[in-house]
C-alpha cells in the first residue's frame, strides 16, 4: 500500500517529465545517408504522436511523410554522454505550424533539401547536429521530428542546451512568482475572508448557546 | 486558421496572466504602503489619515511606470514567438 502511495504521488512528476522530455529540443549528432518520402497512414494510437499537415494545407486520413535517414553517434544520458558507437536514426520532417509544439516550423520543405544538401558516404563523413524533438518507437513507428540542421567539422562537439537552460530558469521563477502571488493572496484576501466568516460563525454560535441558556433557565433545569 | 486559434488561445492565456499580475502587484503596492503609515505613526495617526495616504499612494500607482510595465505580459511572448519563429524558419 505504502508503494502505491509513493507511485501515486510520483505519477504527475514522471507525467510532466515525459512530456517535457517529448516536446523540448534535443540535439544529435549525424550523418545524414539518404532522404525519402512515405506514405503515412495513420492510426488512432500513433496519430498524435504526428504533427498535421503542412501549413497551408487540409488534413487528410492518409498524407505523404518525409524521413531523413541518419546514422547517428549514440549517448547516454539525453546526449550528455557521447559514446563511441552508432546507430541509425530516422527522423520525420513535419511542419508544426502554429500550434503544438511551439516551434512554429514552417520550413519542412526547405529542411529536406537541406538534409539532402548534406548527404555523406562512410568514410567522408559530412556531420550534422540534427535539432529534433519527439521519440523514436518501433512499436508505435513513430519519429523525432528534425526541427533544424547545421553542419560541423567534427562529431566531437560540445553541444550547450541554450534553449532548455533558459527554459528551465524561467519555469523556476514562474513557479517561485505563482507561489508568492498565491500566499499574498491568501495572507490578504482568503484569510480576512475566512476570520469574517469565523467571527459571524462565533456570533450564531454564542446567539444558539444564549437561547439555549434561556430556555434551560425557562424549563428550570440547569 | 491554426494562426487564428494561436491569437485567440494566446489572448485568453496572457489576459488571465495579466489581471493576476496585476491584482498581485496592486496587492504588494497596498501592503507596503499600510506598512509605511504603520511605521511612521506607531499610534495609529489621525482619523482617517490612515486610508487617505493609502488611497493617495494607489492613485499614484495607477499612473505610474510599475503598473505599464505588467504590459510586458503581452509583450514578451509576441517577442518570444517571433524570435522562435525565425531562429526555426532560417537556414
Amino acid at each position: 500500500m505504502r508503494y502505491v502511495k509513493f507511485f501515486l504521488r510520483l505519477l504527475p512528476f514522471l507525467i510532466v517529465g515525459a512530456m517535457l522530455h517529448y516536446w523540448l529540443p534535443q540535439h544529435d549528432v549525424a550523418r545524414v545517408t539518404s532522404t525519402e518520402v512515405i506514405r503515412q497512414d495513420f492510426s488512432g494510437i500513433n496519430r498524435i504522436f504526428y504533427a498535421q499537415a503542412d501549413s497551408g494545407n487540409t488534413e487528410q486520413a492518409t498524407r505523404d511523410l518525409r524521413l531523413i535517414n541518419t546514422e547517428k553517434q549514440k549517448t547516454w544520458l539525453l546526449g550528455f554522454f557521447p559514446r563511441e558507437s552508432r546507430g541509425v536514426m530516422v527522423y520525420r520532417n513535419e511542419d508544426t505550424g502554429w500550434i503544438w509544439p511551439p516551434y512554429f516550423k514552417f520550413d519542412s520543405a526547405d529542411l529536406q533539401a537541406e538534409a539532402s544538401a548534406l548527404i555523406s558516404a562512410a568514410g567522408q563523413e559530412q556531420w550534422v547536429v540534427v535539432t529534433h524533438y519527439g521519440w523514436r518507437n518501433r512499436f508505435l513507428s513513430i519519429y523525432p521530428n528534425a526541427v533544424g540542421l547545421r553542419a560541423i567539422d567534427s562529431p566531437d562537439v560540445r553541444i550547450i542546451p541554450w534553449f532548455n537552460i533558459f527554459f528551465f530558469i524561467f519555469a523556476g521563477i514562474a513557479a517561485l512568482f505563482i507561489r508568492a502571488a498565491w500566499l499574498q493572496f491568501r495572507e490578504r484576501t482568503l484569510d480576512p475572508l475566512f476570520e469574517r466568516a469565523g467571527d459571524r460563525m462565533d456570533e450564531v454560535n454564542a446567539g444558539v448557546a444564549e437561547r439555549r441558556s434561556r430556555l434551560k433557565r425557562l424549563f428550570g433545569r440547569k | 486558421m491554426g494562426f487564428i486559434r494561436l491569437v485567440v488561445i494566446l489572448a485568453v492565456v496572457l489576459t488571465v496572466v495579466y489581471w493576476s499580475v496585476s491584482i498581485y502587484s496592486r496587492s504588494l503596492r497596498r501592503e507596503a504602503l499600510e506598512d509605511a503609515f504603520d511605521e511612521e505613526h506607531p499610534n495609529g495617526g489621525a482619523k482617517g489619515a490612515r486610508d487617505a495616504y493609502i488611497a493617495n499612494g494607489m492613485a499614484e500607482y495607477e499612473t505610474g511606470l510599475r503598473k505599464k510595465l505588467i504590459w510586458l505580459v503581452y509583450v514578451i511572448p509576441v517577442l518570444v514567438v517571433t524570435g522562435i519563429l525565425i531562429v526555426t524558419n532560417t537556414n
